[in-house]
């Protein structure tokens, strides 16, 4: 069947159709739909056909396109918004200074952090290097439109096993090609950009092989003064686009984006993914922060998911119902050519809108030229709530602003999923012993990722405090948060850690979310900072399937409640559904998380590297039966088990606790346990402090030494205490630390096991995996 | 002169990405820093922005990727300078007024011919350039840094002979070669050598701690008159105590080991 006859050419010099859905079947609905990508269902096109009645004539092309792109999973969140304003806009704190395009929460008396996170997994699963560079730069011009400062990167990465023997799913790609090509971009696309990549994370696992997950994160800091906002000041602001020229690369990013990945998906959507070029960005960067210190802007937002369609209208009508008049042909393009709906949705990179005053124009063009970014007037906004297009004066567009913004919102049906309990655990036969405990540290999910963090720089702007590797040089092994120092002259700093376990959450979605939450504040008291805010990338799979938005509810749930018990606000995130290999199998479901802490005094950081011999080790918190979804399990075979729960009194308890003892300089080391248990925990930090440890687990209550190591219980941490501080140490711990053991010598031992190791052996256990498959290593 | 009048011109243009950091740096030891776009200098903007290189007592060139430096690293930026400025650069450094480049600095000293500058001030040609790393990767890593140098460098008066820095290293290509076979040895006699990577025992340094495989281990150079030094690893990120790798094992001062680096060459100016 064709559409044909409902396809009118609109007699211009310039490629515009009238599309005749008023008269339309709904057969022919739907194959308008599909046939001009616009991914909309029959009922949203109905919705557009009664629109259209009213206004008593039909949509042209590039109007049809615009619904497209706004009512698309990615722009308006139609089926997640119910559950997260159920669960996370509702969390309010003094301490937030905007819940814009990026969040903003105060830094100092002078001056705001900003933070946001967000996906860019198809793009990245179809095209690895531009996907993940391209995720990078938007991110960047979040943070960038706040009138922030980039200040660090944080990626978050989720493939298939690197060395998978599996077959891949049709038209998917290796996770040894996508890991070195994702990395590659980051690599190529921060560095250049001169913001550090401090932070990040890899999780690998089959259920990630057809739907890699690349989350990229940013942290800005501005003075409180110049706190931006993405929006114009009322009618009669000049609409200035800025940076990058208007190709056809990126047509249909949020559409591909919230759909299923499929095995043609690679041929389809190519041209979805878009070209990052970091020397554009770079001095555009410039550019924008000084029109903004210097007062000449009203607004300013960053063009991403949907290009101009989106920017234009959410810009005007945040700035109290105003609309726009666009002069389209202005628009600078990379090729002659482009219709203009092509233009209208466009997700070309490095593109940003201001908004200003007409009489401060030639003084923003002047800073643009100066650092010679093309900056053109587009636009002006009006009162009339519509936007309206032009061509050369011919009008091709003209609809009103709240129904286009105002996408649908569905309560679609979940089911509540089926959790994994004690009662059916099947504990694995397998001892505590050397091979145990070597198979633990070589697993790709704990050994070393020092090949792809060497490759990112992590100390440019020089005010990294504590490094994403510590301990002795050349030997470092993994920390917990990184710390940014990000006011010269200041100490006060900025920590920075990822929270995420899959795992658990695809075995209890509830616990699984706390979970994640509960691992981001773990990690930022480590380093001795108080938890401040979170950003979250939450990545599922099809909204549609009543189980998985089951999953995803009851993850935002747990998360949601956690952070409301803790008084952390999360002013900024980003959902991204859909994530399904081809044939249906879902990822496992990822609530990443990105924390920040503050720290007063970074000079009273801790990091995770044993420091000295002969100092006593603690173990904090509640080590308890609670063996699902852990690394142990997984690795050797286990089955069901207790997810461990996170108790939101108790975890408040222990940071406080936890930050009066690093506050009073008595915690030497601090390492907190996570993947792989105490175990893991206690090796890690063998590994970068270079110094051995003997362990007595006997302290730790009745449990067998499986359990007591390899448990993933939340909210503990492992310490090192010095002989002289033990005493002080305890009158602030009280029964939550027990000492478990005493640094010293060069061999790893847990007393009572088959556990003893060389400390050279245990590093070469966890340092070589990943350095072997992706080439380089040289210990 | 007072330390508030030493003006110091830190140079960029798209892609610089350190100058931020080489700025605060020389705030740190009291001189008059400024950001200068290159465009500035040659004069390509409005009145009131230009800038002109001979009222500057210190011209510094941060690190970065500038133009993206998707050919020769540094290429493009010195192209850029050569043609618009290259007697006026070329004067600045005969009148020994000192020329710091740090990283993609260094690479475009070297791509000006003002380093090694063997035989003359600024060759028209490079004389040498910096290769690819031996890993083929981007190496972020903290470095050791021996100062080598006998007297002559400007910016290593206060630091002792044989004195080892922690200064760190994050770059592709910081392999120095040159076609001439005594290439080592010449700048060794002209005591152009300024720092040395070494191992953790002060020795000669193995990857990772030579991160590049530039041989006999050199990391940074100065031309034979000592006002022109290019170096790979970058002090301006060691300022302060607080932003080396492994500050929190212990230190004796809150000094960063890079900052004598700036008091050097302000203890000469003064």
């Amino acid at each position: 069947m064709s559409i044909d006859r409902l396809m009118i050419k609109r007699n211009v010099p310039f490629s515009l159709y009238d599309v005749d859905i008023l008269s339309a079947t709904d057969t022919e609905l739907n194959e308008i739909s599909s046939t001009m990508g616009l991914a909309l269902s029959l009922d949203e096109m109905k919705t557009i056909v009664d629109y259209f009645k009213k206004e008593g004539r039909n949509p042209t092309d590039i109007e049809l396109q615009s619904l497209g792109q706004a009512w698309s999973e990615h722009c308006c969140y139609k089926s997640s918004k119910p559950i997260l304003k159920e669960f996370i806009f509702a969390i309010d704190h003094p301490n937030v200074l905007s819940r814009g395009d990026a969040g903003v929460m105060v830094f100092d008396d002078d001056y705001g952090y900003a933070l946001r996170i967000e996906s860019h997994n198809h793009p990245s699963a179809i095209e690895p290097y531009g996907g993940a560079a391209t995720g990078i730069g938007g991110i960047l011009r979040d943070v960038v439109c706040m009138g922030a400062q980039p200040i660090g990167l944080v990626d978050p990465l989720c493939f298939g096993p690197i060395d998978t023997k599996k077959e891949i799913p049709k038209g998917m790609k290796h996770p040894h090609y996508l890991v070195n090509g994702v990395v590659s971009g980051i690599r190529d696309y921060g560095n250049r950009v001169g913001v550090p990549t401090i932070s990040g994370g890899f999780f690998f696992d089959e259920r990630y092989t057809g739907n890699c997950l690349v989350n990229v994160a940013c942290l800005g800091i501005v003075k409180r003064k110049e706190l931006g906002v993405n929006y114009a000041s009322g009618p009669g602001d000049v609409m200035i686009l800025l940076g990058g020229r208007t190709g056809r690369d990126g047509i249909h990013g949020v559409t591909f984006a919230s759909a299923d990945l499929t095995s043609t998906s690679d041929e389809d959507s190519r041209g979805a993914v878009q070209l990052g070029d970091p020397i554009t960005k770079e001095p555009t960067i410039h550019a924008c922060l000084e029109v903004n210190q210097k007062g000449l802007i009203t607004g300013m937002k960053d063009l991403g998911g949907g290009g101009l369609s989106c920017v234009v209208g959410e810009m005007s009508l945040d700035a109290g119902g105003c609309g726009a008049d666009v002069d389209l042909e202005k628009v600078p393009l990379k090729e002659d050519g482009l219709a203009p709906w092509e233009i209208w949705v466009s997700e070309s990179q490095e593109r940003m809108m201001v908004t200003c005053k007409p009489e401060n124009v030639e003084k923003v063009l002047e800073i643009f030229d100066m650092w010679d970014v093309l900056a053109t007037p587009i636009a002006k906004t009006t009162d009339t709530k519509h936007t309206r297009l032009f061509w050369d004066g011919e009008p091709i567009f003209d609809m009103d602003l709240e129904f286009l913004t105002g996408g649908p919102v569905y309560n679609r049906p979940y089911t509540i999923p089926k959790v994994s309990t004690k009662k059916d655990e099947k504990f694995p036969d397998v001892k505590a012993d050397n091979a145990t405990m070597k198979a633990m540290l070589s697993d790709l999910n704990i050994a070393s990722k020092e090949w792809a963090i060497r490759q990112y720089d992590h100390e440019v702007r020089a005010s990294t405090v504590i490094h994403p590797m510590v301990g002795k040089m050349n030997r470092t092994g993994p920390g917990d948060a990184s710390v940014l120092m990000p006011v010269p002259g200041r100490y006060k700093g900025l920590a920075a850690a990822v929270g995420c376990n899959p795992w658990f959450t695809a075995e209890n979605p509830y616990n699984g979310g706390r979970a994640c939450v509960d691992e981001a504040c773990r990690n930022i008291v480590a380093v001795g900072a108080r938890p401040d805010a979170l950003t979250d990338c939450l990545n599922f799979g099809n909204p549609e399937k009543p189980e998985r938005l089951g999953e995803f509810r009851e993850a935002v749930r747990g998360l949601g409640e956690l952070c409301k018990d803790m008084n952390l606000p999360i002013p900024s995130g980003n959902v991204s559904l859909y994530n399904e290999a081809p044939g249906g199998v879902g990822i496992l479901p990822t609530p990443m998380i990105l924390g920040c802490g503050l720290i007063d005094d970074v000079r009273k950081a801790v990091t995770a590297d044993l420091k000295e011999e002969g100092n006593r080790f603690f173990i904090i918190g509640r080590t308890k039966d609670e063996m699902g979804a852990s690394l142990f399990f997984r690795k050797f075979g286990g089955k069901g088990g207790d997810v461990p729960g996170v108790d939101s009194s108790y975890l408040k308890l222990m940071i406080d606790k936890m930050l009066k003892t690093m506050d009073a300089g008595l915690v030497r080391s601090c390492h907190d346990c996570s993947d792989g248990g105490l175990a893991v925990a206690a090796a890690e930090m063998c590994i970068s402090g270079q110094i051995g440890l003997k362990m007595d687990l006997s302290g730790m209550g009745d449990m067998c030494a499986e359990r007591k190591l390899f448990s993933e219980s939340n909210t503990r941490w492992v310490a090192e205490v010095r002989e002289k501080d033990v005493q002080a140490f305890k009158e602030i711990m009280g029964d939550d630390a027990v000492c478990i053991g005493k640094t010293g010598g060069d061999r790893f031992i847990v007393k009572g096991t088959g556990i003893d190791l060389s400390v050279a052996e245990i590093r070469k256990a966890w340092n070589d995996p990943i350095w072997d498959l992706m080439g380089g290593g040289w210990e | 002169m007072k330390a508030g009048d030493v003006k110091v011109c830190v140079l960029r243009i798209e892609g610089t990405n350190c100058e931020d950091e080489m700025y605060q740096a020389f705030k740190m030891v009291g001189a008059d820093p400024e950001k200068v776009h290159l465009k500035q200098l040659t004069g390509q903007v409005s009145d009131s922005l230009k800038r002109d290189i001979e009222d500057y007592d210190i011209l510094a060139f941060p690190g970065g990727f500038s133009a993206g430096d998707y050919v020769r690293a540094g290429a493009i930026f010195a192209a850029r300078i050569r043609s618009a400025i290259g007697p006026q650069i070329r004067k600045f450094v005969e009148s020994e007024k000192p020329v710091l480049g740090v990283c993609n600095g260094f690479q475009i000293l070297v791509e000006l011919g003002l380093l090694p500058g063997l035989d003359d001030v600024m060759s028209n040609e490079p004389t040498a350039a910096l290769y690819t790393n031996d890993s083929a990767r981007f190496e972020c890593r903290p470095t050791l840094l021996r100062n080598d140098n006998r007297g002559k460098c400007i910016f290593t008066s206060e630091v002792p002979k044989g004195k080892v820095l922690m200064i760190p290293s994050a770059h592709a290509e910081g392999k120095l070669l040159s076609m001439d076979p005594k290439f080592v040895d010449r700048l060794e006699e002209n005591d152009q050598i300024v720092f040395r990577y070494v191992g953790e025992d002060g020795k000669d340094a193995q990857y990772p701690w030579n991160p590049n495989g530039s041989p006999s281990d050199i990391a940074g150079i100065c031309n034979p008159a000592g006002n022109v030094l290019g170096m790979m690893p970058h002090p301006e990120r060691v300022l302060t105590r607080f932003t080396h790798p492994d500050w929190t094992r212990g230190y004796e001062s809150e000094e960063g080991d890079g900052l004598v680096v700036f008091r050097s060459v302000m203890k000469k100016l003064l």
